[in-house]
């Protein structure tokens, strides 16, 4: 394990020890305060890096924390050898950062010609390779312009090198490399329908895939339907990744990540038995969970119906997911779901719940939970009453032989008219029909 | 040789038994470019026949006279003649030349319009319509002819009695056109929106080869008549549709379909407001009664949505919720609500609320068991139909023609289709 | 004209056949050409059809109704004014249309049949709809005065008076219905599964 990853553990691990405390929800959250950019950033490496920072000042209000992540981000782009980025960030940084962090056009020019060279370098080997066919040469060829291009930021082209490996590929290994490199450059793209589609190629070459290459491509397939907003399939998939990850995937995303999405998706979108069944009985899933202590106590104050806690937990931890390259976009949603599930799962059990207490444990006023309750009980998700005289919700169980009598009678009309309407269709086509053969006679 | 005054002879000798009047038929067919050509004098002859004793002889005399140009004094005299026939023939004798029948029938409605006393006509030509059809399940052309006289009448009571029958057999689309859309507008008129929409679905649905005006209007209605009644109008249509349909009737009724969607808003200020600014649309095509019944059931779907889930509710809230001025008129909604059974409450006055309360139906009562009785014998005697419908057309050497070239065993399980199959 | 059936009608006090007597009635005479109009017993038939709660027909009824007769009949004017009120659910209003007009003497019996059916109905709907009710919307509904509305009338059904606050508590009416059922109907279920097998 790598220093940082150390460092990192046994910063959660301190905060673990406080959130499996019942008192836990009285004390505060640490991860409410602001976001340690070098903590997250040295979670990443790779142009993932770069983009997660640079997301990160682009969204974030704190002039501070925009100016470090920029900071880090110059520093990661000198390492590589795209000027495209470099001249973004320099631009976005706009001379606040001193003499240091300024526009370098030697560097960016050296770079620049090394990479022409390069390039011409590579197109000469290819044509080499390729008058004398070659097919191991052929594949490296361009798979070594897919690196040049990809180091160089020209992403489209990078993909289609990736793609074209394709045809010269000889063994699974091979296939494999070749839906890696296509999925890490989609990914980066935002192309998640290539994602989905190189991660099913990958899983179906016939020879069995490493462990550690299955949980990668279990990661990029829980992103892809997170991007789709199928939050169930992408939780199912995070929860499916394997302990052998490690952090060997981030250049795409690190084991926190997976706890968080697949956390929050889960909650957000699996009934209470899947969560119990497919979340915090999964020996496996619990170990990326140990890395993200608030997200695990959220989902055991969830399941143990501590709302106001799970709700505390879930605030303070917002400013810093809204921040995340990958949740962002659906941060609200997700939310919104896992407040709605709340709700629902509160009322579940009783015949009558006071409103007031309601509103307490979902820290919001009387009229407020009313409103939110309407709304759940007019799209059928919970079954129940409000007496708005008294503040109080009632269960309401319907009379399933009444119900079943409403329902016959109303399939009887229904049958009804439909037969009626049909038989008087298929009269008029049989009149029409005659009159047309009639008239060709 | 013939001439007027042997055919009326004829006639009175030969109107008493079946195959008397079969000769007869055979001999007015020979006579009747004579009758026409003689159409200004055959009304002077009529009197020396028995329209109820020489029914067939009648009609033949009294179809040629609808012929020339009717004046208004010329209707004036035609109409009590016709109507007189139509009330005192005989249904057995005019059964033999129905198409006469109809032509006059039609001619007399036209007759007693121009006269501009539809009400003339609604009585003979419900008779008529009884005396012509094979059973009550047979759509007659003179349908429409006796729902257009009711409507312009204004008796829309009288045309419910031949609306509850159920038919089946059709002989001109056109027929089933009209008689539908104007069956829709006497049920609409009679509040009675299911019967209304299971007619004007009817027309929007049949199948069609190219769009026509009649269904367009019956579409306009249908989603206006929607609302009204469900609260709500879903614009996608049964996949037996025409594909005529289809394509045209969204287009053609675009003012309802932003009508629609002003609806869902749920908000009432912007339905009014709509509704004023497109007023001219609705007015031009006679709908603007509908639109505004349209707009008071927005304050109906909004009570009955806060049935669904308050027990009990403040009258100033249900005010609030649903955007009327005062507690005062919520109350006013709530209790006509009650009254039309459209919901179940209780008003509270001393505590200004409402208690809303379960449907109190507990399927018990003989009244009950009695209705869904009925239900179940209607259905076992629709479903039988449907059997022999089946087999009727599985053994149709036209249907069998066709549907093999199509495919090539016909899987019968998706009846439903066979409509867009028969599509061309 | 043959007004018979109807005034056989009248006269046995049938009032919920009126409405339909009229309406053949009318068909018949205009098929026979007779200029009915004026002579035609409007007033009589609103009422028929008030008495039926069939507001939507006495609409289009009024509707056919020719101008000059509008202008020349007040009673059938002062007719239509509570089918007005009817339509429009101005509750109180039908009582003051009713009482607005001195009915001539053949209309005056079925005016009062229907002034004292229409009160049974506010009632039954007061009772279905209200828990508790002012004095004074009672009175409105019911078309009396205020004091008869809570000492009188109503108590006598068992609802009673909070004097403070002048509020009604409505008592409700046990709901009887037959539940006995036909043994016939057993055949008829035995024909059901008879069906369902075949």
């Amino acid at each position: 394990m790598e220093p940082e990853d150390e460092q990192s553990n046994s910063m959660m691990e301190e905060i673990c020890s406080n959130g499996g405390e019942e008192s836990a929800r009285t004390r505060p959250i640490i991860s409410g305060e602001q976001l340690d950019v070098e903590a997250y950033a040295s979670l990443y490496q790779g142009r993932t890096k770069i983009t997660r920072l640079m997301f990160i000042a682009d969204h974030c209000d704190i002039a501070s924390m925009q100016l470090e992540a920029l900071r880090m981000a110059y520093d990661e782009i000198k390492k590589g050898e795209n000027t495209q980025l470099f001249r973004e960030v320099v631009k976005k940084i706009d001379g606040r950062l001193g003499p240091n962090y300024a526009m370098d056009e030697a560097w960016c020019d050296s770079v620049d010609r090394r990479a022409e060279q390069r390039k011409e370098k590579l197109e000469n080997e290819l044509n080499a390779y390729r008058t004398n066919l070659i097919k191991e040469s052929i594949r490296m060829g361009y798979n070594d312009f897919g690196d040049f291009y990809y180091a160089h930021g020209a992403l489209g082209d990078a993909f289609k090198s990736y793609v074209r490996t394709r045809d010269y590929c000889t063994t699974s290994k091979h296939i494999i490399h070749m839906c890696m490199s296509a999925i890490l450059v989609s990914i980066e793209m935002g192309q998640f329908t290539h994602v989905t589609s190189y991660v099913s190629k990958a899983e179906q070459t016939p020879e069995a895939l490493e462990p550690v290459t299955i949980a990668k491509l279990r990661c990029a397939a829980g992103l892809a339907h997170l991007e789709a907003r199928k939050y169930k399939l992408a939780a199912r998939k995070f929860l499916e990744v394997g302990p052998d990850l490690g952090n060997s995937y981030n250049e795409v995303i690190a084991a926190q990540d997976v706890a968080t999405y697949g956390g929050l998706c889960a909650l957000a979108s699996f009934d209470r038995a899947e969560l119990k069944s497919k979340v915090i009985d999964n020996v496996n899933f619990r170990n990326f969970l140990e890395l993200v202590p608030e997200v695990r106590e959220l989902i055991n104050d969830f399941y143990s119906s501590r709302y106001a806690s799970c709700l505390d937990y879930l605030g303070n931890l917002k400013a810093n997911l809204l921040l995340d390259i990958h949740l962002h976009d659906h941060v609200e949603t997700l939310y919104d779901q896992i407040r709605n599930k709340a709700l629902i799962q509160y009322t579940h059990p009783f015949v009558s719940v006071d409103l007031h207490m309601m509103a307490n444990a979902f820290k919001t006023s009387v009229a407020g939970i009313e409103k939110e309750l309407e709304a759940l009980i007019t799209d059928n998700q919970i079954q129940a009453r409000i007496d708005s005289h008294n503040k109080i919700l009632y269960a309401r169980h319907a009379d399933q032989r009444n119900a079943t009598f409403q329902r016959v009678l109303q399939t009887g009309s229904e049958f009804d008219q439909d037969v009626r309407a049909m038989l008087l269709r298929a009269n008029l086509l049989k009149h029409e029909y005659n009159v047309r053969a009639a008239r060709k006679l | 040789m013939q001439s007027i005054e042997n055919l009326v002879t004829q006639i009175q000798g030969l109107s008493s038994n079946a195959s008397d009047i079969t000769a007869l038929k055979d001999y007015l067919k020979a006579g009747e470019d004579l009758l026409r050509s003689e159409s200004t004098r055959l009304l002077s002859f009529l009197d020396q026949l028995d329209p109820s004793k020489h029914s067939l002889g009648y009609l033949y005399f009294l179809e040629p006279c609808m012929y020339c140009s009717i004046t208004k004094e010329r209707a004036n005299t035609l109409v009590p003649i016709i109507a007189r026939f139509i009330t005192s023939c005989s249904a057995e004798q005019i059964r033999y030349v129905p198409e006469k029948f109809i032509n006059v029938c039609k001619r007399y409605k036209d007759q007693v319009l121009l006269l501009e006393a539809p009400i003339r006509g609604v009585g003979p030509m419900l008779t008529a319509i009884r005396k012509i059809q094979s059973s009550t399940e047979h759509l007659t052309t003179l349908h429409p002819e006796f729902l257009q006289l009711c409507l312009l009448a204004k008796c829309y009571k009288a045309g419910l009695s031949v609306l509850e029958d159920d038919i089946y057999e059709i002989n001109l689309p056109r027929d089933f056109f009209l008689y539908c859309y104007y069956g829709g507008m006497i049920f609409i008129g009679q509040k009675r929106f299911r019967k209304a929409l299971e007619l004007l679905h009817n027309v929007v649905t049949a199948p069609m080869s190219s769009i026509n005006a009649i269904a367009v209007e019956a579409y306009k209605k249908y989603i206006l008549v929607s609302l009204i009644h469900h609260g709500q109008f879903s614009s996608t249509l049964p996949k037996y549709t025409s594909s005529a349909a289809q394509r045209n009737l969204k287009n053609f009724s675009q003012p309802y379909m932003e009508l629609v969607n002003t609806y869902n808003t749920g908000k009432i200020v912007e339905l009014e407001t709509y509704v004023q600014t497109n007023r001219e649309k609705f007015e031009s095509d006679n709908n603007l009664g509908l639109v505004k019944q349209v707009v008071s059931s927005m304050y109906k779907r909004n009570i009955q949505r806060l049935t669904q889930t308050y027990l009990t509710l403040s009258l100033q809230d249900i005010a609030n919720t649903v955007q009327l001025n005062s507690s005062k008129e919520a109350e006013m909604h709530v209790l006509q609500m009650i009254q039309d059974g459209e919901i179940f409450a209780t008003i509270n006055q001393k505590d200004g609320m409402v208690r809303f309360l379960e449907d109190p139906e507990q399927y018990k009562t003989c009244e009950m068991i009695e209705h869904i009785d009925s239900s179940i014998q209607r259905i076992m005697s629709l479903s039988k139909k449907l059997t022999a419908m089946d087999e009727l057309i599985s053994c149709d050497p036209l249907y069998l023609g066709k549907a093999g070239r199509e495919r090539q065993r016909f899987d019968f399980d998706d009846f439903d289709s066979v409509p867009q199959k028969f599509n061309i | 004209m043959d007004f018979s059936p109807l005034t056989d009608a009248l006269a046995s006090k049938s009032y919920e056949k009126i409405a339909d007597i009229c309406d053949d009635l009318m068909l018949k005479v205009a098929a026979e050409g007779i200029a009915f109009q004026d002579e035609w017993p409007y007033v009589i038939h609103l009422l028929g059809y008030y008495y039926v709660n069939d507001i939507n027909s006495a609409r289009f009824l009024w509707k056919s109704i020719p101008s000059t007769i509008k202008d020349s009949r007040a009673e059938v004017v002062a007719a239509w004014k509570i089918g007005q009120h009817l339509w429009t659910r101005d509750y109180a209003g039908v009582y003051d249309a009713i009482r607005g007009f001195d009915w001539s003497q053949e209309a005056q019996a079925l005016v009062a049949a229907f002034s004292e059916l229409y009160t049974k109905r506010m009632f039954q709907l007061l009772m279905s709809a209200y828990s508790t009710i002012s004095t004074q919307d009672t009175a409105l509904f019911l078309g009396m005065n205020e004091d008869d509305a809570a000492y009188s009338d109503v108590q006598q059904q068992g609802w009673t008076l909070d004097p403070a606050s002048r509020m009604l508590t409505v008592k409700k009416q046990p709901h009887v219905t037959e539940q006995k059922l036909d043994p016939s109907k057993m055949q008829c279920l035995t024909e059901y599964v008879f069906h369902l097998e075949h």
